[in-house]
């Protein structure tokens, strides 16, 4: 599907928020990195698309009523093998059948972790859209080393950004990590710009973590917000 | 401002003639202090008073109505209250007035009822195409025109700088801080609520107007602020632009509110897309008057290496910690420039510090080696624009002769930091910068201009410039 057709299908059923799998297949789309994510609709589905994907995976709840998926207690982490999936899997249609009937589970392996970065966009009432990055993961509250500009972003701009946060250091290797590959960087910023340009019926995308590596990307965990009404 | 196409605002700022609605003799109320404010500051042009039951007003003859002035009027003053300003603005516009000023309160910012009423008095100004400035504002002044319609009565110096606030006591805050520093105000606008022209339409106006060669801004909040930042970031293109953004904290949020009815929004974004514009911000009333006068006084650097001349260390201190984060570097000084400042101090002299900010200590009090020092530094191809520092003295001289010279000389920016109290320098502030060198007496101050500079210095080489 394009992107365009994405957006449709999600506002047509009457969705706000993309699912995780409709979110990664309109990154991919838009030529940014992203964690691969498929739909399993039982069990034993969940265990071949884990084999296919390779272990260890993830496994989350797949619901358009549960919008919290970890509150919910529908994510589960680092599955090895056939066994934790199905025990993964059990445990959490226990606790989302009751809200949600209809659930299923996505897919997704297991990235090697990298150091954690936050690439974004959001609608801002008086300056429209607008694209975020800093540092990302759990200490993204704490720290709120963010930077902020509008849509559309030249290069400079993504650079500018990149050299403009407190943690930039992190970025550039220290104490003896290697820096992380900053073309690859400027690049996901930039199609995130360009992205929402094109599609203005996105009102906002959250990439956190997106795993930064000496070479490429990776966005692990997406979430995406549409409106009908651009 | 809503409509297509754009409307002629030269009327608004270069009235002929004018028409006061809401003239009184008592000296409390806004008309009264408008209609002085307009004769107070020299207005050449005609001014018609209206009020439908005063006979005179300061001396002038008051019509009963805009139906009773004699030929038409290219822009009204409305010192009415909030309901009475939508029916005269319906007036004017009947009338074919080209711009109205209007000064009352009670709109939006007091909530949904005054929200109500602002929405009928826009749809009163658009329906006439009638470019309006406020509601809710001090005033506006045009010194090159002579024309002050302010409730403040003032006189001041003009000059070439030019000042967009949304809050009228922050605007007085700025004028009375320019006198002190000793620039002119080319033209002050209120813009209030920014209900119709708002701070883009402001700054496309000053963009191409010749009397204005930098702009200021203090802004609380606006509803469309994307425009703002980028009409300010292409403006700023032509001439400086600098603002200062207030509301920082979310608690400000509701003081803006109930101030010009606009939302403070966010200030890391403002701060975050006014960088990306390529605009120049300050922190402070103070940081803004500091900066515009610089960016007035003095031509760009060719870069962001800054020289700093001193004879006492602490003041050069403060400029480097507000210099570094702004993007300037204090460059070691050549060699050549080195051999030069021991020529000139000579060799059994007290401890001279010989590198970047230079301390000439004790030699630094005397007029010819302080002269020579300057030269020395503004010789030195590492250096793009120089500080120079100076105490106020009772038997020494601030070198004033030397550093204008050197400064015409070398054709490079120079700020003078004169470590005194305002009365103390004021004689030499007015020669100085008649000679076109600002100097200040706060090195904070000093730094900012000098950040200023150097932004713009930097953004004319396509160094902080967008390509769009």
């Amino acid at each position: 599907m394009t992107i365009n057709e994405i957006v449709d299908h999600a506002v047509a059923s009457g969705r706000n928020l993309l699912f995780e799998d409709e979110a990664g297949a309109l990154l991919k789309a838009a030529g940014i990195p992203v964690n691969s994510c498929r739909v399993a609709s039982d069990e034993d589905e969940a265990v071949q698309v884990a084999k296919e994907t390779g272990f260890p995976v993830a496994l989350k709840v797949r619901s358009r009523t549960v919008t919290h998926k970890t509150d919910a207690g529908g994510v589960r982490l680092g599955l090895a093998d056939e066994e934790a999936v199905r025990l993964a899997y059990r445990g959490i249609m226990e606790k989302v059948r009751m809200i949600d009937p209809e659930s299923q589970v996505t897919v997704q392996p297991m990235a090697s972790p990298g150091v954690e970065l936050l690439v974004g966009m959001t609608t801002d009432p008086q300056f429209g859209q607008v694209v975020a990055f800093g540092l990302g993961g759990t200490l993204v509250e704490l720290f709120n080393d963010i930077t902020y500009r509008q849509v559309p972003l030249l290069k400079k701009d993504a650079t500018d950004m990149i050299n403009s946060i407190k943690g930039s250091a992190v970025l550039k290797g220290y104490r003896g990590r290697p820096p992380v590959d900053i073309n690859a960087l400027t690049g996901i910023i930039l199609k995130v710009s360009r992205l929402v340009e094109k599609e203005p019926r996105i009102k906002e995308i959250d990439l956190n973590p997106v795993f930064a590596y000496p070479q490429g990307m990776l966005a692990v965990d997406s979430r995406i917000v549409v409106c009908g009404n651009p | 401002m809503a409509g297509t196409g754009p409307v002629d605002l030269r009327p608004v700022f270069y009235p002929k003639r004018v028409a006061v609605f809401g003239v009184t003799n008592t000296p409390d109320r806004v008309g009264y202090n408008v209609l002085e404010s307009i004769l107070h500051g020299g207005f050449t042009g005609k001014v018609y008073p209206i009020h439908p039951r005063h006979e005179q007003v300061l001396g002038c003859k008051v019509y009963k109505s805009l139906e009773d002035v004699p030929e038409p009027v290219d822009l009204a003053v409305i010192c009415l209250n909030q309901y009475a300003t939508v029916k005269a603005v319906e007036s004017c516009g009947r009338a074919g007035v080209k711009g109205v000023i209007c000064n009352a309160g009670g709109y939006r910012e007091t909530g949904d009822v005054g929200h109500d009423l602002e929405k009928c008095l826009i749809a009163a100004a658009e329906k006439y195409r009638l470019p309006m400035i406020g509601p809710n504002t001090l005033g506006m002044i045009n010194n090159d025109g002579n024309f002050y319609s302010t409730f403040y009565p003032l006189k001041i110096p003009a000059g070439k700088v030019s000042i967009i606030s949304q809050s009228g006591g922050i605007g007085l805050t700025t004028i009375h801080m320019a006198i002190d520093e000793g620039i002119g105000i080319n033209k002050f606008i209120g813009v209030g609520n920014c209900s119709n022209l708002g701070f883009a339409d402001c700054l496309d106006y000053l963009e191409n107007d010749d009397s204005t060669a930098v702009i200021g801004v203090f802004i609380e909040g606006a509803a469309d602020a994307g425009r703002f930042v980028r009409t300010a970031g292409r403006v700023a293109r032509k001439k400086p632009v600098v603002v200062y953004k207030a509301g920082r904290l979310a608690e400000a949020d509701y003081y803006t509110q109930t101030h010009t009815g606009s939302s403070a929004g966010s200030f890391q974004l403002y701060r975050d897309i006014l960088h990306q514009h390529g605009v120049f911000t300050v922190n402070s009333a103070s940081e803004l008057v500091a900066a515009c006068k610089a960016l007035a006084l003095q031509p760009l650097p060719g870069g962001n290496r800054v020289g700093i001349l001193t004879h006492t260390a602490g003041p050069s201190v403060v400029m480097i910690d507000h210099l570094a984060p702004a993007g300037c570097v204090i460059p070691p000084l050549h060699e050549e420039t080195v051999s030069r400042v021991k020529q000139i101090i000579g060799s059994d002299n007290p401890p001279v510090v010989l590198k970047n900010p230079l301390d000439a200590a004790g030699l630094g009090f005397s007029r010819p080696t302080y002269g020579g020092l300057a030269e020395a530094m503004l010789a030195d191809d590492n250096v793009d624009l120089l500080l120079a520092v100076y105490c106020l003295h009772k038997t020494w001289e601030l070198p004033a002769i030397e550093l204008i010279n050197a400064h015409k000389k070398y054709k490079k920016p120079l700020i003078v930091n004169f470590v005194g109290n305002w009365q103390g320098c004021r004689a030499d502030q007015d020669f100085m910068q008649n000679a076109g060198v600002p100097l200040y007496t706060a090195p904070e101050k000093t730094a900012v201009a000098a950040a200023a500079l150097v932004h713009y210095g930097m953004r004319r080489k396509g160094g902080n410039d967008r390509d769009d």
